[in-house]
């Protein structure tokens, strides 16, 4: 392959531009005239029989022009289905609105459309809803226990799936180890709380009889086919398009209760239906991420060679499966970068009566990194050995790659100590416990404390998708087309959520075609026009849209070879492009410009005999591989032993995501991350109230999402070993920084208060559970 | 009731009700989108514009508040030219990703700069505690604003 | 979440605010820097028939050193607090406040009137008007009343304000030569208070301390101030058991309650730490 010479640049992005003026283009800038505006009637109670819905009131207020209740809903709808239904799950009836029964505080009860959303709001406090409050659980332990109100009648006991992995013989290790270290964690509640809310217009098209939604999504093309599917409607009669979406994380993947219910407004009204989510709907409705209670036991040799593991854990799915319900790779990456062959993991998935959980960066993996990691450094303690001498003992080493690891993944490339080696020479780790001791003769209680990780990057293929039933593909695709004047235009479902993707999409193809990147314009996030795209998810964009990008444009290349050759008169296999012309490789004077080229291809003429005219591709890149990232987050702070309050003092990343097309864009994607991670370990939770079922704190006001005075300055190593396995060596790097926030944290205050014996169990780790973790310390003697 | 208001220095007088939020008046009335609604609470700061040359969230006012006042927003930054130097710098710094917070943070570090503040560190991540990232982590946020700030500052002094 | 329908007023004296007061008997809010009633209208957690908005009475704003104490005006906002040179000098515990209030547009525009009478009980203006024995002038249409700021706070979000009064002006004692430390612990920057301490005094000459005022936040049902742990600490000079034993008694004021910010143990446990803090951070001034 020829040089490619916008692969690994810091263009400047293209998005920038109309963001930066205000130009952006996000879901409540669109604005059609004789829009209704919805407001929804959200069920206060966290599990409530709805006895009667009056709405004559509301129909009668002026500038009311539909309401829309949960029977008509129901009657004219289908489900919500799951995106990755796993085998054996027990289905819970997910309707675009409740009808008998709501499960949550915030499930919608009731929509009203009206002239502008002051009055829609206006009306619904017209409605009057009886409700019949019913017992609720919003705690696992709590909807497991017997007794518990069973919140589907199709789901015994609560439980929707129960599933084990085992590997080796962990029962026989775990009963023959030396030493086995047993705690049981519990990870918070949270939201990726982009600052841009969910948002939906829904349009029906008279004229072709096909509904137009325009969302705030993730999955374009994913968002149409539930949709349809929800509307029995064909998907051809239905088209999504996104437009600029102000952050996403995962939360925007799928159809959600409000799209259908927008959608049949739109039908009944046959006008466009706005619906832009509050702030408070947010809390009650986007959906909520990660919570799990974890009880892992480790077990290793004397000298520390780790030998099994042991996972029983629950995941609080909230009151129904959404589209991609509770994270999978929790199990896929418990084992993390270490050398085990032996584990038994059992996950069970409960239900409660919360929001419905979904997707958030890392699916998974920032839950089994804490849990493994912070237990890790337990073992080591109790066996007396440095923390990193363990890992060091027990990290894969680059010669035993490709390794399979004891869920049935393959790491393909990494050298995990050296990211580790790395970050605590940034840190000065040799020197550290001389430093340590000094300022504990001082009273002062600094700490160290590391994470390691594997990142799991990209679906392996559609078939390993395909198999385990899930409703989507691996690939993305990509439709490149020439103009006549020698200018690309890519076309992909794939929407604009921060990523970058315009820029980088334009590099790749940039390269390919001889172009420079601002010849290559980016049409996307449209379900028309685009062919079938997966969506901007689980880190796989730029490994599949980059294996798209490269099909089309090899293939229209070749073209421009062709055409290059009839015009110069010239063996097409003699010839190569580079930035702006086709020319003879072994005489470059001998030469024609690409633009000339297009032109040829549009006029029809001069073309090779039997050559079509037109020069564009269409292609599907379906990779053959998951990628690896890997890396180590060290953390050091400083405790106040007294108080319990903390700081962060320095906080490192270092990093290995592969081949890096815009090392800006990933230093932006990665920081991002960290902050995120760093968010759900300090400062974030969502909190219900055990004895009322009522969310807490759903509010900007008390959901404590960090500001710049709160996150320390980052500092991150970035390594660039390309993976083996995919286009151009790219590995999935959206969502590595969230992974080992919480471990590194947690292990750096345990690691500051060791003297007093502190454990940290859970999560957020806050001046007020270090104190009670050091009473509790001081109470167990 | 009628509110009459400077908005990027051009006069405008409309009718309005009196519980419409100035964020909404400026988004929907005036169609100036480049203001954004991310809680309708004043913590996000998505709504920030400057009210007579100082920062205000939006969503904490209402529109007949405004009355008599001068508003810039972000798309009183460039107009139709070129990026003002605030804009520049965040663009070098790559200091947006998906772009929602950023008009806020714009016109929040255009104050600073009008008050010849160059602030840097700490105590410029107090200065913008009043808006929320979710994208950047908000490391490049801050170089790009120092990077400005210092350039405002140099250009003062070279007169 | 957008307000209820509501009819806007502006006021243009104090009279004006007044008679629309009395005219709406008590459904009616008056509208200042709005930081914290548009929210609670947008939510519909209120439902005034109207807002009066005071923003352009003139002169309400003023901050004036004379007779020994300084006047501030209801509607004095909190950048021009923190701007005022007669604020640093004179009031500096007001000073040292401010910078833990909301955030940059925030202190735009909401007022110092306007956070006593919200008197949230975490509210770093209310902690200071009791740690510095300020008086309240008010209007109503029986004329002007006086009230020290102790007696004006009642309760959570509840102030001995009459439905058809206003708060006019605030009276500070002039602290010119006075030391003042805030200390707060909060969630995040700038949010509210989980337990703050305001403390200032006067040193003599000969290093000991004429008197302190020490005021805790976010502690109890409104803003205290800690009368036995202050009055024990004049004529001291701050030795450590003299911090020790008014932290003790402050912690006998405090009646914290849980929230989603902290527990009310972890809110004792804290009083004494950043009550030491402040006194601590005071002994150490030249």
């Amino acid at each position: 392959m020829d040089k490619l010479p916008w692969l690994g640049a810091s263009v400047k992005r293209k998005e920038d531009d109309r963001l930066l003026r205000g130009s952006g283009r996000f879901l409540d800038d669109v604005e059609e005239t004789l829009t209704l505006h919805v407001a929804i009637g959200r069920c206060p109670y966290p599990h409530a029989r709805i006895r009667s819905i009056d709405v004559t009131r509301a129909l009668g207020h002026s500038g009311v022009e539909a309401v829309l209740t949960g029977q008509q809903v129901v009657a004219r709808t289908e489900a919500i289905t799951a995106l990755r239904p796993f085998a054996g799950s027990a289905p819970t009836a997910f309707y675009g609105m409740a009808q008998e029964v709501a499960r949550y505080e915030g499930e919608p009860v009731v929509a009203v459309a009206a002239v502008d959303r002051y009055v829609a709001e206006d009306a619904l406090e017209l409605i009057d809803i009886d409700y019949e409050p019913l017992p609720h659980v919003v705690t696992v332990e709590d909807a497991l226990r017997p007794g518990a109100p069973q919140l589907h009648a199709t789901v015994p006991s609560n439980v929707v799936v129960e599933s084990t992995v085992r590997a080796g013989e962990p029962d026989r290790r775990l009963a023959d180890a030396t030493v086995t270290v047993e705690g049981t964690f519990r990870i918070n509640r949270v939201s990726g709380a982009p600052i841009e809310t969910r948002g939906v217009i829904a349009r029906w098209a008279e004229d072709s009889s096909t509904l137009e939604l325009w969302a705030s999504t993730q999955t374009p093309h994913l968002l149409r086919a539930q949709l349809a599917h929800c509307l029995r409607m064909d998907e051809t009669d239905v088209r999504v398009i996104a437009p600029d979406v102000g952050g996403a994380f995962g939360l925007k993947i799928g159809v959600y209760p409000e799209d259908i219910i927008a959608a049949l407004l739109a039908i009944d009204t046959r006008r466009p239906v706005k619906w832009i989510e509050d702030r408070t709907e947010f809390f009650r409705g986007a959906a909520h991420a990660r919570e799990a209670v974890h009880t892992l036991t480790l077990a290793a040799d004397r000298d520390g060679t780790l030998r099994a593991l042991r996972d029983r854990y629950l995941i609080d799915l909230g009151a129904y499966h959404g589209p991609l319900g509770p994270p999978l790779l929790t199990n896929v990456m418990l084992a993390g970068p270490y050398r085990l062959h032996d584990a038994d993991i059992h996950r069970r998935v409960v239900l409660t009566n919360k929001v419905p959980m979904g997707a958030y960066r890392g699916y998974g993996q920032a839950e089994s990194n804490y849990v493994r990691e912070v237990l890790v450094d337990r073992l080591a303690r109790r066996l007396g050995q440095d923390p990193a001498d363990f890992r060091r003992r027990n990290l894969l080493r680059p010669d035993e790659l490709p390794f399979k690891n004891v869920s049935g993944v393959t790491y393909d490339s990494g050298d995990y100590a050296r990211g580790l080696d790395l970050a605590l020479s940034r840190v000065g780790y040799e020197t550290f416990r001389a430093r340590q001791k000094e300022s504990g003769q001082q009273g002062r209680h600094v700490g160290v404390g590391m994470s390691c990780y594997v990142e799991f990057t990209g679906y392996p293929s559609s078939a390993f998708l395909g198999r385990g039933g899930a409703r989507f593909g691996a690939y993305e695709s990509v439709t490149v087309r020439m103009d006549r004047a020698g200018r690309a235009a890519i076309s992909t479902g794939v929407s604009t959520f921060g990523q970058g993707t315009e820029t980088t999409f334009a590099q790749i193809a940039a390269s390919l075609l001889g172009l420079d990147p601002a010849d290559v314009a980016i049409h996307r996030g449209d379900s028309k026009g685009t062919p079938y795209s997966v969506g901007g998810f689980a880190s796989r964009t730029m490994i599949a849209g980059a294996g798209a990008i490269e099909k089309a444009a090899g293939q229209i290349r070749d073209k421009m070879l062709r055409i290059g050759g009839t015009i110069l008169g010239v063996d097409p296999a003699a010839l190569e492009t580079t930035t702006g012309v086709v020319r003879r490789r072994d005489d470059p004077s001998v030469q024609v410009s690409i633009q000339r080229v297009s032109e040829a291809a549009f006029l029809g003429y001069p073309l090779p005999p039997g050559e079509d005219p037109g020069l564009e591709a269409t292609a599907y890149f379906d990779p053959p591989s998951s990628a690896f990232g890997y890396g180590t987050v060290v953390v050091q702070v400083e405790v106040n032993a007294r108080s319990g309050e903390f700081a962060l003092q320095r906080y490192i990343l270092v990093h290995d995501c592969g081949t890096q097309v815009n090392p800006m864009i990933v230093e932006g994607q990665v920081q991002g991350a960290v902050a995120q991670g760093i968010a759900a370990a300090l400062f974030e939770e969502l909190v219900y109230d055990r004895d009322t079922g009522q969310l807490v704190n759903g509010t900007m006001v008390d959901y404590f999402m960090p500001t710049a005075a709160d996150l320390p300055v980052f500092e991150l190593d970035h390594l660039e070993t390309p993976s083996p396995v995919t286009p151009f060596g790219i590995k999935g790097v959206g969502e590595g920084g969230t992974i080992a926030a919480a471990a590194a944290i947690t292990n750096a205050v345990c690691d500051a208060l060791a003297p007093f014996g502190v454990e940290l169990d859970r999560l957020p780790v806050t001046a007020e559970s270090i104190w009670r973790a050091l009473a509790a310390a001081r109470a167990k003697g | 009731m009628t509110v009459a208001l400077l908005v990027n220095g051009r006069p405008y007088e409309r009718s309005v009700e009196s519980r419409r939020l100035l964020v909404d008046f400026l988004r929907h009335e005036l169609q100036l989108h480049g203001t954004h609604v991310g809680c309708e609470q004043g913590v996000c700061g998505a709504c920030t514009v400057l009210l007579d040359g100082e920062p205000v969230k939006s969503c904490l006012m209402l529109a007949p508040q405004a009355h008599g006042h001068s508003i810039t927003t972000v798309e009183g930054l460039a107009g139709r030219g070129e990026l003002h130097p605030v804009q520049q710098a965040f663009r070098d710094a790559h200091a947006l990703q998906c772009g929602y917070c950023t008009p806020g943070f714009l016109l929040g570090a255009v104050a600073l700069a009008d008050r010849g503040v160059a602030l840097e560190g700490a105590a410029l991540r107090e200065e913008l505690a009043g808006n929320l990232c979710r994208c950047t982590g908000y490391q490049n946020i801050v170089e790009a604003v120092e990077r400005y700030l210092r350039q405002a500052a140099a250009g003062r002094r070279d007169g | 979440m957008k307000p209820a329908p509501l009819e806007y007023l502006t006021a243009l004296t104090v009279e004006e605010a007044l008679a629309a007061l009395a005219r709406f008997d008590g459904n009616v809010r008056l509208l200042a820097g709005g930081q914290s009633l548009v929210p609670l209208l947008s939510m519909r957690l209120l439902r005034p028939m109207a807002v009066v908005d005071i923003n352009r009475i003139p002169g309400l704003d003023r901050i004036v050193a004379a007779d020994g104490v300084v006047r501030v005006g209801a509607l004095a906002r909190y950048s021009a607090l923190e701007a005022s040179p007669v604020i640093r000098e004179r009031v500096p515990l007001l000073a040292k406040a401010i910078p833990f209030v909301g955030d940059r547009q925030i202190r735009n525009r909401g007022t110092l009137g306007g956070a006593l009478c919200h008197a949230d009980p975490a509210g770093e203006m209310a902690l200071c008007a009791v740690t510095l024995g300020a008086r309240l002038r008010i209007v109503g249409h029986s004329g002007l009343r006086e009230l020290d700021a102790e007696a004006f706070f009642q309760g959570p979000y509840t102030t001995a304000l009459e439905p058809n009064e206003m708060l006019e002006t605030v009276e500070f004692p002039d602290g010119a030569g006075t030391e003042a430390v805030v200390v707060e612990h909060a969630r995040r920057h700038g949010d509210f208070a989980v337990v703050s301490v305001a403390a200032t005094g006067l040193r003599a000459p000969d290093g000991s301390w004429r008197w302190m005022r020490i005021g805790l936040g976010a502690v109890a049902d409104r803003a205290r101030y800690a009368r036995r742990a202050s009055e024990g600490l004049a004529g001291t000079r701050l030795q450590p058991a003299d911090v020790t034993a008014a932290a003790a008694r402050c912690l006998e004021e405090a009646g914290p309650t849980s929230d989603v910010r902290a527990s009310a143990e972890y809110r004792r446990h804290l009083v004494p730490i950043l009550v030491e803090r402040a006194l601590e951070d005071l002994a150490r001034r030249r």
